[in-house]
């Protein structure tokens, strides 16, 4: 088996796609992983790829063009999950892609096809609790928000709040991957790599709490009914992983 | 009792005012699409966003609170009542707006839900919270979601201003009959609350109209296919057109906004009165019918207030009641169910064990097994545990192939309730006799859980005994 072993970011997964595709191995002695890799085995041989715009180019303009410029939007979107398997399963999505048509999304007879679509609930399922959880923080004229997802799905944020607070400076910082949401008033938003020492820097505006902050955890706190109380499910739908920014909690 | 408005600091005055609103259910955002606009705050989406959820469970999406909690009335099951003895206060409209601006900004909430107690009379208060809402718009230019309360009494001119400056708008019916209310609300009469009600759906509907969209209100998902449901014969009513906003002054006319683009809702009281669950979803179903309502919202009573008319306090909340009205809600607007085909006269209350889509099916076995393969999408809504989520994927993968249990099961069918009631290629998934009491003996038992969760009772298991549980006697 020949496993191509790509970074985590769309470039070099679509790349890592281009040289397996092309390698004319056989698709069934063919994986692919995202790095780092964990556990090496010990009778495949690993082949590291680095992105390339020009196999970039060329991918997309084949899934475009071929199969659909919805069936890419698909596959780009369920680039930023997670899960170990999600660039292989993008592979085998796109063969059959090209063999069915952009209908091929819809067959879900095909295991690919069944697990394209639960990675890609999972990953709208994270926008949205984050799109629900996020807290700004106010520091002068600009709101900063600090999050710590699974998948990253900065870049899928960034339109989101875009849409909502168009005429707004602001900041959405994912922890763990060290990239930010950046957008200034009246402008479109930029995706930014931050380095450790900007990501430190920036870990401090989260103690930058107002007035309005305390108002927030009165309301909170008041909004309960006593009566009424089920922690049970709060705790359902509101799970302890997306709450360590929510303020309102802590 | 004394009232020093002037020194209470805008934190304690949210304390008394979110306190005093927390009793009105409604806390959606959804049902209005809308983009940002560059130099303003804010958007709409119309699934709605929940940004936290309370101790209670229930979600927070809106800023929920009254204006003002002074109040003329004296209805008796309420906390605001003239002869309670609370704290009171009264927010301006910039306290208002900064409020909700602020959390807004934050990323707190999705909009503002205003209502009010009645100040002086129905028409000033009315007008007062118009105010606030054409400061928040004009001034402050929030273009997020509103949710504002019709007081039941106030003028046409204020009712249409407040519809164009809100996305929904609602009138809390609080109880389905003019005796309860005459009971427990005497300050309120049924016509204050169903005439509004009504002149609210015609002019949501004139409006839809005139700019290109049907009379009514869209219905989301499957809704839209359904031939047979609650919202199929309804149009005349609603295009008739006869009792429509007509003011003589039309003050917020210039804001070129939809009016109540969301629609309306209600809420009624369950347990104060002795309102059958018949009664109370044969009233939901004529309100959607009728007024084309986009909900209608069920509160379990909390007994705050000693009277002799009403529940003592410390009775427990009918949280198990609340929740079998709110999945029979559900029926009605998404899976075709009739008010008629859930209850009966015979039969006027909820069965507490068995959700009311599952007593339905086992009450009806000669519609089932259906074939997942065959079978029309409203019959498949209509098999517990398919939703119309679930409808939609079968019928997706149906085009390309069979469907089989393995895959029902990946696409989160609950198959724990679905297998007595489907077949898969012409196969049950266990052997299953299709009997009315053995089906209600295995639902029972899956649904049991849930209703102790819902009782707040905690689920214990033990060793099973031979002595104890099976009355075995020990041999001398």
């Amino acid at each position: 088996m020949y496993i191509y072993t790509c970074e985590p970011n769309l470039e070099a997964m679509l790349s890592c796609i281009y040289d397996a595709w092309t390698s004319k191995r056989g698709h069934k002695n063919i994986k692919l992983m995202l790095e780092p890799v964990e556990q090496l085995t010990l009778f495949d041989e690993y082949i590291h790829v680095d992105a390339d715009s020009e196999k970039v180019e060329k991918v997309m303009d084949a899934v475009n063009m071929k199969i659909s410029p919805w069936f890419y939007r698909q596959l780009a979107y369920s680039s930023m999950a997670y899960e170990e398997d999600v660039l292989d399963n993008m592979y085998h999505c796109m063969i059959l892609g090209f063999h069915h048509g952009p209908d091929a999304l819809g067959m879900v007879q095909y295991a690919d096809i069944m697990r394209h679509n639960e990675i890609r609930k999972r990953l709208g399922n994270e926008v949205n609790r984050f799109q629900e959880v996020l807290r700004f923080h106010q520091v002068g004229e600009v709101y900063i928000a600090h999050f710590e997802p699974k998948s990253r799905i900065a870049i899928a944020l960034g339109p989101i709040f875009e849409d909502r607070m168009p005429s707004e400076n602001f900041v959405i910082v994912d922890d763990i991957h060290k990239e930010a949401v950046v957008h200034h008033k009246d402008a479109h938003f930029y995706m930014y790599k931050l380095s450790d020492e900007e990501l430190a820097r920036l870990l401090q505006t989260e103690e930058e709490n107002d007035s309005y902050t305390d108002m927030w955890k009165v309301f909170f706190d008041t909004i309960a009914i006593k009566e009424r109380t089920n922690k049970k499910c709060q705790d359902n739908l509101f799970p302890m992983w997306a709450r360590k920014h929510a303020v309102e909690m802590n | 009792m004394f009232e020093i408005q002037e020194e209470l600091s805008l934190d304690k005055k949210l304390e008394i005012l979110s306190d005093a609103a927390k009793y009105d259910v409604a806390c959606t955002s959804s049902g209005v699409d809308r983009r940002g606009q560059k130099g303003m705050l804010g958007n709409s989406c119309a699934a709605g966003v929940c940004h936290t959820f309370a101790a209670d469970g229930r979600c927070v999406s809106l800023l929920k609170i009254l204006m003002t909690n002074h109040c003329i009335y004296d209805c008796k099951y309420c906390k605001n009542r003239i002869s309670n003895d609370v704290p009171r206060a009264t927010f301006s409209p910039e306290e208002i707006c900064n409020l909700t601006i602020e959390f807004y900004k934050r990323n707190y909430i999705e909009g503002l839900f205003l209502s009010s107690g009645i100040i002086q009379n129905p028409n000033y208060t009315m007008e007062k919270m118009c105010e606030a809402l054409r400061m928040l718009r004009m001034e402050y230019h929030f273009n997020g979601y509103i949710h504002v309360k019709a007081i039941p009494g106030a003028s046409e001119e204020l009712l249409y201003s407040a519809g164009l400056l809100a996305d929904r708008i609602s009138i809390n019916m609080e109880l389905p009959t003019q005796a309860s209310l005459e009971k427990l609300a005497p300050n309120k009469t049924m016509t204050n609350i169903i005439r509004p009600m009504n002149q609210i759906s015609q002019t949501i509907a004139s409006h839809r109209l005139a700019i290109g969209k049907s009379a009514k209100m869209e219905r989301a998902g499957i809704n839209q296919k359904l031939t047979h449901s609650i919202f199929g014969n309804t149009v005349d009513k609603i295009e008739g057109g006869s009792s429509l906003f007509l003011p003589a002054e039309r003050k917020d006319r210039d804001l070129r906004r939809p009016f109540a683009a969301a629609g309306q809702s209600t809420q009624m009281i369950i347990g104060a009165t002795d309102e059958t669950d018949l009664e109370l979803i044969r009233t939901t179903q004529s309100l959607y019918q009728s007024f084309d309502l986009k909900r209608v919202f069920y509160s379990g009573y909390i007994p705050i207030n000693e009277d002799d008319s009403l529940p003592e306090i410390g009775t427990p909340v009918p949280l198990l009641r609340e929740h079998r009205l709110y999945q029979a809600d559900w029926l009605m607007r998404y899976y075709g169910f009739f008010a008629e085909e859930l209850l009966s006269e015979k039969n006027p209350f909820f069965d507490q064990k068995l959700d009311p889509k599952c007593n339905w099916a086992i009450h009806h076995l000669e519609n089932f097994p259906v074939e997942i393969n065959k079978a029309p999408e409203e019959v498949l809504l209509r098999v517990p545990g398919i939703g119309p989520t679930s409808v939609k994927k079968i019928v997706s993968a149906r085009r390309y192939g069979n469907v089989n249990f393995e895959m029902l099961k990946k696409m989160h069918v609950m198959l724990k309730r679905a297998q007595y009631f489907i077949t898969c290629n012409g196969k049950m998934l266990y052997r299953t006799p299709i009997e009315e009491n053995f089906i209600r003996n295995q639902l029972t038992d899956t649904e049991k859980v849930s209703v102790m969760k819902i009782e707040g009772q905690t689920v214990q298991y033990k060793q099973m005994s031979l002595f104890s549980d099976f009355g075995l006697k020990a041999g001398g």
